[in-house]
């Protein structure tokens, strides 16, 4: 069976007087609501220079290589900005919201979902070319209907 | 102040290539600072606002826990979304995220909803210094 695991341990000796900080967490990844692993993945590494909005990933509607295989799917989403100048940044959102911003050598995990055309990753390079490395990890299966 | 995140993905058996790769940052953080907390989140998300409105950039954390009280077990999904309700992200039982968060100055904050019923949530945050 397929196993993707992540997991992520988040320290620090300083932040708190007398007590550090130790969290660890790990995931097995799995298709969305199922017991079952992941079947594909999708990465890749780019430089992307400024004021210029780059997607990353498939449109929900965009059709892949099996007839039918649209991707509104459940995913997960890594990112991480590789630039080593610590002034450089990008900012991420999900079609024209911003939601975050990883500077030089910031990386972030998320379940994402391309659950329309309208709900696609973004990343935006704000200073200086930046390196991005990104990757999906995901399946053919579509996620359940959820709470609005 | 510094924090020490640390994201590893590995897979040995999906592809023919074994996948196993680690990213380490080191984060300077300031106030406001919320250390690891739990909270039974519920669907009201108004009601569990995690991230308190603000312009900084915030490193934040968030895992289902899979349990409704840190006994029963739910698979119900957790949605990570700002104080005005837009989506960020779904977390099923067990998985758990790690961004930065930042508006571009809007004042705005996190909360979290269940899709249905109670859902023990462990989360953490800390602004960028």
């Amino acid at each position: 069976m397929a196993t993707t695991t992540a997991t992520v341990s988040i320290t620090s000796s300083d932040l708190t007087p007398g007590s550090a900080l130790s969290v660890n967490a790990s995931s097995t990844l799995m298709k969305a609501g199922l017991t079952t692993g992941l079947n594909q993945m999708e990465s890749g590494v780019m430089d992307i220079p400024t004021s210029i909005e780059f997607r990353l990933g498939p449109l929900a509607t965009q059709a892949g290589p099996v007839a039918d295989d649209t991707h509104d799917i459940g995913s997960y989403l890594y990112i991480c900005n590789k630039s080593t100048d610590n002034t450089y940044w990008v900012d991420w959102g999900i079609h024209e919201t911003m939601m975050g911003r990883l500077y030089a050598g910031d990386w972030m995990f998320i379940p994402w979902n391309a659950s329309d055309d309208n709900a696609e990753i973004e990343i935006e390079a704000n200073t200086g070319t930046n390196n991005i490395e990104w990757a999906f990890f995901n399946s053919t299966v579509a996620l359940p209907t959820a709470a609005s | 102040m510094a924090l020490v995140p640390t994201l590893t993905i590995s897979d040995s058996t999906t592809f023919s290539d074994v996948i196993n790769f680690s990213v380490t940052d080191s984060l300077t953080t300031s106030a406001p600072s919320r250390s690891l907390s739990m909270e039974i989140v519920t669907t009201t998300g108004g009601d569990h606002v995690i991230v308190p409105s603000g312009t900084s950039i915030v490193y934040l954390f968030v895992r289902h826990t899979g349990t409704t009280d840190g006994t029963t077990g739910t698979a119900q999904l957790l949605d990570i979304e700002d104080t005005d309700n837009v989506a960020i992200a779904r977390l099923g039982a067990g998985e758990w995220a790690f961004f930065p968060w930042h508006k571009a100055g809007a004042d705005k904050g996190v909360q979290l909803q269940s899709a249905s019923g109670n859902i023990q949530t462990e989360y953490a945050f800390w602004t960028k210094g």
